[in-house]
């Protein structure tokens, strides 16, 4: 069995199984298909003999468990290795299980051959005195695969380069460990000393050091093993490291299996049942161990398993002794078998189960799972400050990047109806573009809260993840609510910015179409008149033709005039030199003494048409109602906003209401994402200030 | 007198042709924009340039551009602006050059004063449009202005006009004498040079203007 391993340059490679099979490539692919089918029907016939063979010796001198034993390690074996070599042919951990099964049921065979042929019925098998020495010499077989998996466990292969020598030595030293012995000096072991020994011996003096060597190296090489899998869950992370953690925990029975066993001999004086029981447990959870953690199947439950099976260990112990206790306590206070005592014991626990619990759950996690316990825990907090108001529901991105150790975390917010997740700002976030970051979803039952994008390492401890973001459902559940308000909010003063924009621009186009066309054409009517005014003339009749023609001059002129002021409202021409222009334009037209003060800075044409408009109601009203004899206009630039103030020596005391007009200019000011105060105390003079975002 | 026009209106730019012909005026050539008005003034140097404010490609101050040009490389062409509305900035500084004249448009149905300012213009005198100079004189509230008495700021509006002496008593029905001792106030009120031509007065007269609108 262990000869496979030696022609494979890293000792355990995943062709070494099939190499002695092999000829061809595609051979070698049907053989590898074929071959666990072979080596599974080996190991069933090896083990109906051996079981036979058993059944048929009535001086058999194993425990009576160990008759199932056997047969319950080798299948266990057997299966797990099938379905590993089926499916993971190519990681060599399934070979070595089935190699595992049939080696174990080989050497049972052997011993079951030997006990029957020699003490069962003497002289009734064929070399029986073979299988009694090969017997005897067998024992490295028995443990030979299962130190090769702990090598190359969980990837098929060594941790590094520099376990190669160890691997050698391994295979070596367990090689002779076997050979040696088969040549051993001496007799035969109890109960087979009945026959002779049946090969050639070594004498005492050559057999003796090199036993003893190799046998040093063969339990150093067993320590090796642990140690390989060791330095595994060292310098493992992610997957590999859940896979070494699971097999290392299943291993972990076998010194559970001693202490109990020890115990039971303690109490008992013997230690078959306990110790065989567990026994069997951890040699039954090992492979399956192996299978689960090489098929990858739902690793992450193993750290839940751990720890739920803790938690409810120590509530079990914990819940007795309570029950212990009361029924004990009051059994004496109240007399033996009173049925008020067991009530009140039952109620005690009933009552102590639900507090207890989540006190060993949180005892269990900070002793076991500190990076949980110590998240949920900033979640809580987080969760208290949301509520006494000392933290804000946006913040809550930042506790879980700080809960989970990662300041790259993001918290993302769906929009439900909508294709995007927006950040806490409601502003539109696209997940395309995160790069090697993970995403995790957010969910609250049914509903669909956003996502949390954070490091991949987070991936391989989804349960402390997901319960420290499940954990701060609520708050992700308002945050996200705040942000869908404060994207709708933002969608919709946007939208109203460029209703009024297109508004300003239509204003523009409408007082183009006014000067370009209606006008233009008028002036066109009105030469045309005078034309024939001059035609007129030129023949020299009918003054009263030429007088009429003049008035009809007069008429356009006037229709001209007010179609110039009715472009005017519209939007001022003057507009497009500028707000300082287009203001003393303004002032021009204005009925009080008027002083401009304006920057010659140009703005977008909305903000500047919005300023204008502002000033003209403004200037409009100081006229109407202020009774004012002096205005001042200025407009200038304070950081990033345009600032517009119109101030008056009026009477003051303006009302919203007297202003209407310059509530209108408010709503579209407002709509840019500016605003309009009006200061008017009585006597005071009014003063119209509005501010315009115009960037920087 | 020679003409070009550049109007990119076919039935605006008929008109002029007509108003100009109907006066006994040459229209050597009618364009519908920028570009075709330089390359006609090149050709034909005219006596005068109607140019349009607003022309294709972008209907903004094409014809300003154009009029500007037209100063430099041919400085003895009178230019007379027509836009549809009034604009100070743009036009007020050719005005002060002489030679250029300034109207909204409408002003041509006035023919007799519009035919007189453009050959004022073709002889190297200036013409504002009156609502411009309105626009200039009542923009000033404060300053040097507002000593001025009604009269005398009806005297200045006219002189910026561009007008004479005899021609602004014509104007406002009174002497001419009467008109030179209001000039003389104005003058002195504003601090300005006294100068024999009309020309060199509106120079003057918007050259203070011009200083007061930009402070």
């Amino acid at each position: 069995m262990l000869d496979r391993f030696r022609g494979s340059p890293t000792g355990f490679s995943a062709s070494a199984v099939v190499l002695t099979l092999r000829e061809e490539d595609d051979r070698r692919v049907s053989l590898r298909r074929v071959a666990p089918w072979l080596l599974v029907v080996a190991t069933v016939m090896l083990g109906v003999v051996a079981t036979t063979l058993d059944l048929l010796t009535a001086a058999s001198t194993e425990a009576a468990w160990m008759t199932f034993a056997g047969p319950v390690v080798v299948s266990m074996s057997t299966a797990v290795g099938f379905v590993l070599a089926t499916r993971r042919g190519e990681n060599p951990i399934g070979w070595l299980l089935l190699a595992n099964g049939l080696s174990l049921a080989f050497v049972a065979v052997v011993a079951n051959y030997a006990l029957y042929g020699l003490v069962e019925e003497p002289g009734s098998l064929p070399a029986a005195s073979f299988a009694a020495l090969f017997d005897s010499a067998s024992f490295p077989l028995l443990f030979a695969p299962l130190v090769a998996i702990a090598f190359v466990f969980p990837d098929g292969r060594l941790p590094s380069p520099r376990w190669r020598p160890m691997a050698r030595i391994a295979v070596a030293s367990l090689t002779v460990v076997l050979v040696v012995q088969l040549v051993q000096p001496g007799e035969l072991e109890e109960p087979f000393d009945v026959a002779d020994f049946p090969l050639a011996q070594l004498p005492a003096a050559v057999f003796f050091p090199i036993f003893t060597v190799a046998s040093l190296l063969m339990v150093a090489s067993l320590f090796a093993g642990a140690l390989a899998l060791r330095a595994r869950l060292r310098q493992a992370t992610g997957i590999e490291r859940q896979q070494v953690k699971l097999v290392v925990l299943s291993g972990a029975l076998i010194p559970f299996a001693i202490v109990a066993g020890w115990a039971e001999s303690l109490i008992t004086g013997n230690a078959d049942t306990a110790a065989g029981l567990t026994l069997m447990l951890a040699v039954t959870a090992i492979p399956l161990a192996i299978g689960v953690a090489v098929m990858r199947y739902r690793l992450y439950e193993v750290d839940r398993l751990v720890n739920r099976t803790l938690v409810y260990a120590t509530l079990t112990v914990l819940l007795a002794a309570t029950y212990a206790a009361v029924s004990l306590l009051l059994g004496v206070a109240l007399g033996g078998g009173s049925t008020v005592a067991t009530a009140a014991a039952t109620l005690a626990v009933a009552l102590a189960f639900g507090t207890l619990r989540a006190r060993v759950q949180r005892l269990v996690d900070r002793r076991f799972n500190r990076a949980r316990y110590e998240g949920l825990r900033r979640v809580d907090s987080h969760l208290a400050d949301l509520r006494a108001g000392r933290a804000m529901p946006e913040e809550t991105g930042a506790v879980l990047a700080e809960a989970l150790d990662d300041p790259s975390l993001e918290l993302l917010y769906w929009l439900p109806g909508s294709d995007h997740h927006v950040d806490a700002h409601g502003r539109v976030v696209s997940l395309s573009s995160n790069g090697v970051r993970d995403l995790t979803p957010v969910m609250r039952g049914e509903l669909r809260l956003g996502a949390v994008l954070h490091d991949p390492l987070l991936s391989t401890r989804p349960d402390v993840t997901e319960s420290v973001i499940n954990a701060a459902g609520l708050a992700i559940e308002i945050g996200r609510l705040r942000a869908e308000v404060r994207h709708r909010l933002a969608e919709v003063e946007e939208s109203r910015a460029r209703i009024v924009t297109a508004g300003y621009e239509e204003r523009r186009r409408l007082e183009r179409d006014l000067h370009d066309g209606a006008q233009q054409r008028l002036v066109s009517i009105g030469l045309a008149i005078r034309h024939v005014q001059s035609r007129l003339g030129a023949a020299d009749n009918g003054n009263d033709v030429v007088a009429t023609l003049d008035a009809t001059v007069d008429e356009v002129f006037k229709a001209i005039e007010e179609l110039r002021e009715l472009a005017r409202g519209v939007r001022p021409a003057c507009l497009d030199d500028g707000l300082g222009p287009a203001l003393r334009e303004l002032a021009t037209r204005s009925p009080l003494r008027t002083e401009v003060a304006a920057t010659s800075e140009r703005f977008a044409e909305q903000i500047e048409a919005a300023a204008y408009f502002v000033a003209s109601e403004a200037l409009t009203n100081s006229v109407k109602h202020a009774r004012a004899s002096r205005v001042l206009v200025s407009a200038e630039r304070a950081d990033d906003r345009l600032v517009l103030r119109v101030v008056d020596d009026g009477v003051g005391g303006a009302v919203a209401s007297e202003r209407s007009g310059l509530a209108g200019i408010s709503d579209r000011v407002a709509a840019l994402g500016g605003s309009v105060s009006v200061l008017s105390a009585p006597g005071e003079g009014t003063k119209v200030t509005a501010e315009l975002p115009c960037g920087l | 007198m020679r003409v070009v026009i550049a109007e990119d209106q076919a039935l605006l730019r008929e008109g002029l042709r007509r108003l100009f012909e109907d006066a006994g005026h040459e229209v050597v050539m009618a364009v519908d924009d920028a570009d075709r008005l330089r390359a006609a003034v090149s050709e034909h140097e005219p006596d005068l340039a109607v140019v349009d404010v607003r022309m294709p490609p972008t209907h903004t101050d094409e014809g300003i551009r154009a009029a500007r040009w037209i100063r430099d490389a041919h400085p003895d062409v009178g230019v007379f602006v027509l836009s549809q509305h009034i604009e100070t900035t743009g036009a007020v500084g050719l005005v002060s050059q002489g030679g250029f004249g300034y109207f909204l448009k409408d002003r041509v149905l006035d023919v007799g004063e519009f035919l007189e300012a453009a050959q004022r213009v073709a002889r190297g005198g200036s013409a504002l449009d009156p609502r411009v100079v309105a626009s200039l004189v009542g923009g000033q509230a404060a300053g040097g202005l507002s000593e001025l008495s009604e009269r005398e700021r009806e005297v200045l509006s006219l002189m910026a006009e561009g007008l004479t002496n005899h021609a602004i008593a014509e104007r406002l029905v009174l002497t001419e004498r009467t008109i030179e001792s209001h000039v003389r106030s104005v003058l002195m009120k504003l601090s300005l040079p006294e100068g024999a031509g009309a020309h060199r007065r509106v120079l003057a007269v918007l050259a203070y203007l011009r200083a007061a609108d930009a402070r």
